[in-house]
């Protein structure tokens, strides 16, 4: 059964309260974990594919489009459990050669990741959020 | 094993789509990759350290392979930036130990925004023009 609920605050059993914006603003619109060395996906949410179109260089597909492409992407790297490079970069809307740079559409968008200071690398783990 | 999306991409590479699972993979190929894009088993794709390789994969027919010449040829790239960063880096210290011995500030302060500038150098090219400033 469909429906709405329509409510200007939440509030959880001990009185804890917050304003209906921050859950629809403050939530992950999309999110996947990813190993960027298969790609194996690891988990995933409205997020339909992960596309390698080169060393580090990535396309993450939409399951159900935004509204706009106003949006917000983070991500997280990890070399293995233990950390072998001493810096690493994760620069969304952009592959690694900028040459995609604004490409940033409802449904999909581009991002790099690079091992500091110049290499195209792919992390095995890799974690991408999108806010809106 | 498990299916994957792959096509011959705007470089000449191979791209790889994963499905996430959370639509079938046949949805995927229609809304996530271009025409011509097709379905292969990914224990097809060059396993091992062929696959460390996958900037100079090429796509014939459905049959994924390496292109050596260019994987070497990514790997000399890569390698020469590095190492003309690393001598750049090694002038500039030998100079900046001149420069103190000397009390020269003013220079030492120049090899130090020349230093900063190669440490975030990103390609060769930067650091050719580093080394050759108009």
């Amino acid at each position: 059964m469909a429906g709405t609920i329509v409510a200007d605050t939440i509030q959880d059993g001990a009185g804890n309260s917050t304003a209906m914006d921050n859950a629809i603003y403050g939530s992950a619109k999309a999110w996947v974990l990813f190993d960027g060395t298969g790609p194996t996906i690891r988990s995933s949410y409205n997020v339909s594919s992960v596309t390698r179109q080169g060393t580090g260089q990535f396309l993450v597909t939409m399951t159900n489009a935004l509204a706009d492409k106003n949006y917000v992407v983070v991500g997280s790297l990890v070399n293995g459990t233990t950390p072998t490079v001493n810096g690493v970069a994760f620069l969304a809307g952009s592959d690694y050669s900028g040459a995609t740079a604004g490409s940033q559409t409802t449904t999909s968008f581009y991002f790099g990741t690079w091992a500091y200071p110049t290499t195209a690398t792919n992390f095995p783990y890799t974690n991408v959020a999108v806010f809106r | 094993m498990s299916n994957v999306i792959i096509y011959t991409n705007s470089t000449n590479g191979v791209s790889v789509c994963v499905p996430t699972g959370e639509l079938p993979i046949n949805e995927v190929l229609a809304k996530d990759a271009p025409a011509g894009a097709i379905i292969v088993d990914d224990s097809t794709l060059p396993q091992g350290a062929d696959s460390v390789f996958f900037d100079a994969w090429k796509l014939n027919g459905s049959t994924v392979t390496v292109d050596f010449p260019t994987a070497q040829a990514h790997k000399l790239r890569d390698f020469n930036a590095a190492a003309v960063q690393v001598a750049q880096a090694r002038q500039l210290n030998t100079l900046a130990g001149i420069a103190n011995a000397k009390s020269d500030a003013d220079f030492a302060s120049e090899l130090a925004t020349s230093r900063e500038s190669i440490a975030s150098a990103t390609t060769t090219a930067q650091l050719v023009a580093i080394a050759n400033p108009v």
